[in-house]
Formats: structure tokens, sequence, C-alpha cells
């Protein structure tokens, strides 16, 4: 029972300690060190099998050329990921779960020590093969049945050896690995002295009739490729114990490919000898030398052979064991290494592990090559050589890597369709090529460009990418966003994909767009539209139709949807309240080229569906460019999504106004006054003005959830953020004054006033404009701050601190490119408006930005300040301060 | 809790490693060197198409 409970603690122990990171002062392995363990793991009696399989297929010089060249070039680029494994000081299978989820990996692990351990079966066939054919040399005969029996001794005998624990495993390599190699120099010598040298060095194999070289030749790439990549797994625990990336990574690349090949190719020179000799190809190097030597030899080698096998069954159920055991904690050692016993028990009862060699080979491989694949990628193209360690390790807080309960959906699919694609080309059963073309490249190769493409081209779709890459905030993309790049024109092959989107989006609110003054009008002309939701987007191309056209818009769109689509629909990426002048010159650009540009001057949405005051700056703009202006006043846009509550609301009607307010010899000739005049004027707008006017019934049960947010302050007991919403009421939870929102957007008291609802919204902003007069406004709040310095990612910037008074904004925040505590200040002259979200993508709740030329500061309440933090009066505040209400 | 530390505290003695590039780095002449060595080996493996 003590030894029991010893090997189980050692287990324990070694689990525990074969997880944790690995500190650089703990390393223990250089270049050497590192190349002799591994070479030691790839040399195992099965690379006599795999060099006898290769013998049957092709050539000697083809041969050479597939087990050094082709093992060389696969481990090339497998091996790349390896250092992160350096790195980090933590093996693959940690890493993995940033891949496949936690759950996701245990799959994973499962999926491959499926397709590993029959290596090990081989082993234990070997073995028996072995004890047969040398007791045969001494005309001593089995029973039936007894090849069994001793392949399953061997699995018992090995299985035993690895319940001892990490002692004896240890011993056990350090008599394995010389053993192997002195059977390897045994058959070496053996093999090259006992048949002339040109016999080994042109050997061709006798192909049958209808059997096709190249596709033979193939298939020997295909069988190292495969080789040296179901290696992966055993060896994946080495890396992170050397001291620098390029010993782990060349250790890697050279134990397999240059010593594990060498003892393929040995495997091959013995078989090419035994059927020059004999005429009768073997895999198995006892019966070689007792054929080729002396019976004496073959006896002593078979007492080699017997225990390098049993040994590497041993090794082999150790590591799978532990790596069992640390992907599932509570099932004990023991039982893990009795079923993987068990597992290469019946494939040994199955018996034909070794006849299907080749078959199981390229069935590893269909599952390495898209995990080689995905690791790959993910590791330089995706996460970009970092990796949010604490996530990977499921620290509690950290949860990156949860994804879909456990499961990285993505990375899962990407494996699947990797491995069916295998499939589609090359049928390693039936050994029936499926598709000539591809499998040229071999199944291992194509299913690993092919995984690794399709996982790259996923990432590349903005919503996936962000599923992936939950951890940004580990290794955020930090560079800022060009600009001053130049705006390409809307693509022309996506215009009609964009037109029939906008269709289908606004057909259930039966769109109506009425053109006027636009007789003549042609590109290039500046437009000006009300801005009210995100379907303003949509009616915009529409109206403009049939002419292209070119958007500015606010870089968190470039984020959320995707810098390329956002270019090919023409838009041009800012940051909003800030005075760009890239953007000025891009806009001319724009229209120089003899395009529309649009502009959505409000540069935010409505409130409460009525528009903002307009500044001269849009009408001297027109007066530089010498375009005519036109306007594009949507209606029902806020009644169908208003910003507070971004459900759809079914009922909402939509109509457009395009009109032509100045024209191209007007604009050169009134003042920046009159143009401001005409455009402000076709700019104003009420939404539920428009929505009672037009008897828009819009009869959603929840229509006034959300609007406390615009509508903060109590009429009745005049309490700052006292309001709450739900159904289709708004209360303050203070004084209890209650309000009901009918169909068609006015709100009833219970005494049965009347409320429209801009009225309450500009009666609020009125209180705002009078603390501050009266000095009494002032917001100092802790805050959340993140950054978006591009259009990839968010960026981490700590609790802060918000502070407005009369001189403007003030923000305290961990700034990630200085990496200090630092302190940015906003004057009040400096932004005539502020972007406000009320649930910004249902992240941390409301929020406003603050941006510079380089980052736009994403700043929301912390759980201290949540219920001071309103949008609507900092907006308020900003408005009047920044002069555009006073 | 005590594995939970200690992992905590070995990531930010990892990522501080990292920082001061403690393991040194594969440099860009190492990946050069890489991509030397894979193209070779695969025109290597295209040459064995005309043995």
């Amino acid at each position: 029972m003590s030894h029991k409970h010893d090997v189980n603690k050692e287990i324990e122990n070694e689990v525990y300690c074969g997880t944790l990171p690995v500190l650089p002062k703990e390393r223990k392995y250089g270049f050497m060190d590192a190349l002799l363990v591994l070479s030691g793991y790839c040399i195992a009696t099965w690379s006599y099998t795999q060099g006898s399989y290769l013998a049957t297929l092709v050539g000697f010089k083809q041969l050479l050329i597939g087990a050094f060249l082709a093992a060389i070039f696969m481990l090339m680029v497998y091996q790349l990921p390896v250092i992160l494994s350096v790195r980090y000081g933590i093996d693959i299978w940690i890493w993995l779960r940033s891949v496949f989820g936690p759950k996701g990996n245990k799959i994973v692990t499962i999926i491959i020590i499926l397709v590993n351990f029959p290596w090990y079966a081989v082993c234990c066939e070997l073995f028996a093969d072995s004890m047969e054919n040398l007791l045969g040399l001494f005309g001593i005969q089995l029973f039936n049945g007894a090849h069994l029996v001793l392949s399953l001794s061997c699995v018992v005998v090995g299985t035993i050896i690895a319940l001892r624990g990490v002692g004896t495993i240890t011993w056990t390599t350090r008599i394995l690995v010389p053993l192997l190699l002195l059977v390897g120099v045994a058959v070496v010598v053996v093999g090259f002295t006992s048949v002339p040298m040109d016999v080994i060095w042109n050997y061709q194999p006798e192909l049958a009739g209808d059997a096709d070289k190249t596709v033979n030749y193939v298939l020997t790439i295909e069988a190292n490729f495969a080789f040296v990549i179901t290696l992966v797994g055993g060896m994946a625990e080495v890396p992170r114990l050397c001291k620098s990336e390029k010993s782990g990574y060349y250790a890697g690349v050279l134990g397999q490919g240059a010593a594990g090949s060498f003892f393929v190719v040995v495997g091959a020179v013995m078989a090419i000898a035994m059927q020059y000799v004999t005429g009768q190809m073997v895999d198995d190097p006892t019966l070689m030398m007792a054929t080729l030597s002396a019976p004496i030899l073959g006896l002593s080698s078979l007492l080699l052979v017997a225990f390098a096998n049993i040994g590497t069954q041993a090794v082999g159920s150790y590591i799978y064991g532990v790596m069992l055991k640390s992907t599932f904690k509570k099932i004990s050692y023991k039982t893990l290494v009795l079923v993987l016993g068990v597992y290469v028990a019946l494939l040994c009862v199955w018996g034909k592990i070794t006849e299907y060699f080749g078959s199981f080979l390229t069935i590893g491989a269909c599952v390495y090559a898209p995990l080689a694949a995905l690791l790959f990628v993910d590791f330089f193209l995706i996460r970009k050589q970092k990796l949010d360690l604490k996530s990977a390790y499921e620290l509690p807080g950290h949860n990156a890597y949860q994804y879909s309960k456990g499961f990285n959906i993505v990375g899962i699919i990407c494996l699947a369709l990797g491995f069916g694609f295998t499939l589609v080309i090359y049928d390693p059963i039936q050994g029936i090529v499926h598709n000539k073309i591809l499998f040229m490249l071999t199944p291992t190769l194509a299913s690993f460009i092919f995984t690794g493409v399709l996982y790259l081209l996923l990432s590349k779709i903005p919503g996936i990418r962000r599923y992936i890459r939950r951890d940004t905030y580990a290794s955020p993309d930090k560079r800022p966003f060009d600009r001053a790049k130049v705006p390409p024109r809307q693509n022309l092959f996506f215009l009609p994909l964009m037109w029939l989107l906008c269709k289908m989006t606004v057909s259930p609110y039966k769109l109506k767009i009425d053109k006027h003054n636009m007789e003549g009008i042609k590109p290039p002309f500046l437009v000006y539209g009300s801005h009210n939701s995100f379907m303003d987007f949509y009616v915009t191309p529409l109206a403009l139709k049939p002419y292209r056209a070119n958007y500015i818009s606010e870089l968190e769109g470039f984020e959320n949807f995707g810098e390329w689509i956002y270019r090919q629909a023409g838009c041009l990426g800012t940051r909003k309240f800030i005075n760009d002048q890239s953007l000025i010159r891009n806009i001319a650009r724009v229209i120089k080229r003899g395009d529309i540009m649009v502009i959505y001057p409000e540069a935010r949405y409505a409130n409460v569906g009525t528009n903002s005051h307009l500044t001269p700056s849009i009408a001297k703009l027109a007066k530089m460019l010498k375009v005519p202006v036109v306007t594009l006043n949507m209606q029902g846009n806020y009644l169908q999504q208003p910003i507070w509550n971004l459900k759809e609301r079914k009922g909402a009607r939509l109509h457009a106004d395009l009109k032509c307010v100045v024209t191209a010899d007007e604009v050169g000739k009134l003042s920046v006054d009159e143009i401001l005049e005409r455009i402000s004027k076709e700019l104003t707008y009420d939404e539920y003005k428009y929505q009672l006017e037009n008897k828009i019934v819009i009869d959603d049960e929840w229509r006034a959830e959300g609007l406390h947010f615009p509508l903060y302050k109590c009429r009745k007991c005049g309490k700052d953020f006292a309001m709450t919403s739900y159904g289709n009421k708004i209360c303050c939870k203070h004084c209890g004054d209650t309000y009901e929102m009918d169909e068609l957007g006015q709100l009833h008291s219970l005494t049965g006033e009347v409320i429209h609802i801009p009225d309450w919204y500009e009666w609020q902003r009125g209180f705002v404009h009078e603390e501050i007069r009266e000095g009494r406004y002032k917001l100092d709040i802790p805050v959340r701050v993140e950054a978006l310095p591009n259009s990839v990612n968010f960026v981490d910037c700590g609790v802060g601190r918000l502070i407005q008074d009369n001189e403007g904004f003030s923000l305290e925040f961990d700034n990630y490119r200085s990496e200090k505590h630092e302190t940015l200040k906003f004057p009040a002259k400096s932004m005539v408006s502020l972007h406000t979200e009320y649930d910004y993508r249902g992240k941390f709740g409301p929020c406003v930005t603050l941006s510079t030329y380089d980052d736009t500061f994403f700043i929301y309440p912390t759980e201290e300040s949540r219920d001071v933090f309103n949008p609507t009066k900092i907006q308020f505040a900003t408005e009047y301060l920044g002069g555009l209400y006073s | 809790m005590n594995s939970e530390n200690e992992i905590e505290s070995r990531i930010d003695e990892i990522l501080k490693a990292e920082k001061q590039n403690t393991i040194p780095r594969m440099t860009k002449k190492d990946y050069i060197i890489a991509a030397v060595i894979t193209v070779v080996s695969l025109l290597g493996i295209i040459g064995g198409f005309f043995l």
C-alpha cells in the first residue's frame, strides 16, 4: 500500500511540476542535451518498421530524400511554435487550451492518444515477431496463438513497469536508449557488410503491375511527414526545459530529422539486405542479424530488442499516462495506465496493426496536420507570439480561453474540417487517391495548408476574431490607426451586394425616398445626413443610388466590422471631436476624384430623435470644396432602433428626403452663415413628431425600456439619475412619479399629463447649463478606461478617474504607451460635443469617449460610480462648455 | 490555492523574464536560416520526383 501511495504521490508531483511554467533559472537543457533527449525518444524499433515500409514503395535514393528532406521540411515548419514553449516554459498541452478551450483540449488529448498509441502496439508486435522468428531459427515450434500471447506479454510487462512510476521509468530510459543505439549500430554493420553497397544504393522495389511510381514517391513523403508529425505528442514536454529558443527549435528538428530519420534508413537498409539474401522483406532486426551474421548475434540482439520493445511500451504508457493525468486530474494514474494497456492489448488482439501501418500513420497525420497548422497560425499570425498565461492556467478571474463553456468552437471546427479535408484527398484505409492534384502535395501538407488558411481567414472576420482573441488585453496591437491612408473608392463589385443588403434591411420598414432639386446634380457633391441610428448607413446608399460614395466613420466601426469591409464600403476612418487635418485632406481627395462624400455632421446618434446644433465648420468645408451641398434627412431610423434600446421596432416606417440645398454656383456666392442656415433648416427633425403626425404605431411591450438613460432627471422631484424604466413605463425610483409611453411615442403621467419626450430632454439641459453658470457643476468619479488605438483591438487602461469641470475633461488612467499612470487634459473649448453610448456592446454599460489623434478612450463607470455616471448629463455639459449651446 | 499562487508568481516571473529577454529569442538571422533550410528541403523533395 505504501508503495502504491508513493507512486501516486510521485505522479501527482510529476503532473503538478510537469504543468508549472519552468522558470529560466530552472532550465536544464542546452542544444546538445535537448538533442540527445529528443533523439532518444525518436529512436525506437518502430523506426525499422517505417524503414521497411518505405522500402516497399520506392528505391533507395528516393527513400533517402523522403527520410531526411521530407522529415526536415515538415519539422522546420511545425516545430516553429516550439518557440512559445521555450519562451514561456510550458508544454503545448497548456497552450492548446487557447486553441480549443480547456474542455475542448480534453477531447483533443483523447483523440491524440487514440491515434498515437498504435505505435506501442507496433512495438508489441515486433517483440512477438522477434521471439517467434528466433525460436524458429532454433527449431522450436510454437503453438497457435503464441504470437498473441507474446505480444500481450509485452503489454503486461511494459504496463507493470509504467505502474512502478518515475524512478523505474528513469532507469528504463537510461538503459533503453544505449541499447537501441547498440542494436542500430549492429544492424548498420551487418546490413552494409553482408550485401554489396551498390545493391543497396541501386535498390528498386518490385512494384505490382498497377502501381504508380509517382504515387509511391508521394506516399513515401507522406509517410515521413506523418512519421515526424505524429511523434510531437511525446516530445511536447521537452522544449520548455531548454535555455534558448534556438536550442529548443533545432533540437526538435534534428532530433527527429537527423537521428530519427537515420534509424529509419537503417531499417530500410536492413529490409533491402534481407530481401537480397532471402527474397523476403522483414522489419525485424533480430531475424536479420541471425540470418545475415551468426545465430549467436541474433540471440544477443533478441535480448536487446526484447527489452527495448518492452521499455518503449513502458515509457510510452508513462508519458501518456502523465499527460492524461494532467488533463483528467480526478482519475488515478494507475487507472489511466491500465486503460492505455487495455487499448494496446485490444490492438494486439486485432493483430493487423503492422499490416495497416501506412494507414494508421496517415490517420494519425490527419489529426496532427490540422493540429500543427492551428498551432502555427495561432502562434505567429493570430496571437502574434503572445499568450495570456493566466487564462491558459485557468487562474481565477482569467477566463479568456473559456470560450463557449470551455470549448473553442472555431478551433474545433477547423480541426474537424482539416481532418475531413485529408479524407477527401486520400482514403488511408483502402489506399485510394480521390484527388490526384491535391495528393501531390501529400495529404498531410494539404491538410496543414488548408487548416492554416481556413483558421487565418476565419480570424479575419471581426466577430470570430473577437471570439478567438479574447486575450487581446494580454497582447494588444498598439499601432495607431493610419488616418492619413488614402481611402479607396467604393468597390464596384461590392456595390451591388451592398445595395442588396441595404434593400433587404430596409424592406420591412417600407422605406420611401423623396428627391428634391436633384435634377442635374451629379457627383462630385457633398452630402450632409441626419444621424439617428445604424439604419442611416443602409438608407444612405439607396438614396444615392446609382452613384457610389465615401463615408466618414468612427474607428469603432472599423474595429467592429473589420477594416477590409469598411474600406470596401468606402469608409474614411477618424475619431470623433478632434481636429483631424488628415480627414480634411482625404475628403478633398474624394471630391477631387469625382465622388460623393457623405458626412453625418452631428457626429453622434440622436438621443431622443431630435437634431443637434450644427457648427459653421460644415459650411466652411462646403465653400472650400466648391461642390453642391445635398442634405439627407432620414426619418423613422431613430424610431426603428433608438440608441437607448437597440432592439428593433418592427412598427417603424422609414422616410428620407434627399435635397440639393446649395448648388455649385451658389456655394461660392453664399456666405458661411447662409449655407449653414440652409443645411440646418433641412436637417431639423423630430422623430416623435414624425411618428405622431404619421400615426406610426410602435406597440412593442418593452418600448420604454432604456428611456431613463436620456431622461435621467425626475420631472416631479427633480432628482438626477433617479429614473428607471421597464416595459412601456418610465418612473422615478425616488418619488415614484410614473409615465406610460403610448404606441405613438407620447408619455402620459398618471394624472393625465401628456409629455413630448424631446421637451423633457431639453428641460434637463437647462438645469445643467444653470449648474455650470453658477459654478456648481463638477464631475469627479472613478472610471474604467479602454483605449482603441486602431481597427484591431481595444487596450485595457485600468481604473482611473474622470473629472469634468468648467475647464473641460481631465482623464487619469494607465497609459499603455508610456506604461505610466498619467493624466490627459481635454480643454472644454476643444470639443463641441461628446460621443455617448448607453450600453456599449453589452460590455460594461454606459460610456462616453474622449479622443486624441492616436487613441479613442472609452470611459465606463466602475461599480462605485455607476449610479452617478450618466452620459447624457456629461454630454449636456460638454456641449455647453464647448460653445454649442451658449 | 497554494498551487494557484505558485503558478501566478511563476507566470509573473516568466513575463518579467520575457521582457528582459532572459531566454534568448530566435533572431531574424535564425529565422532566415530556418527559411533557407526549409526551401532547400522542399527543392530536394521536388527533385526526388525526377529520380
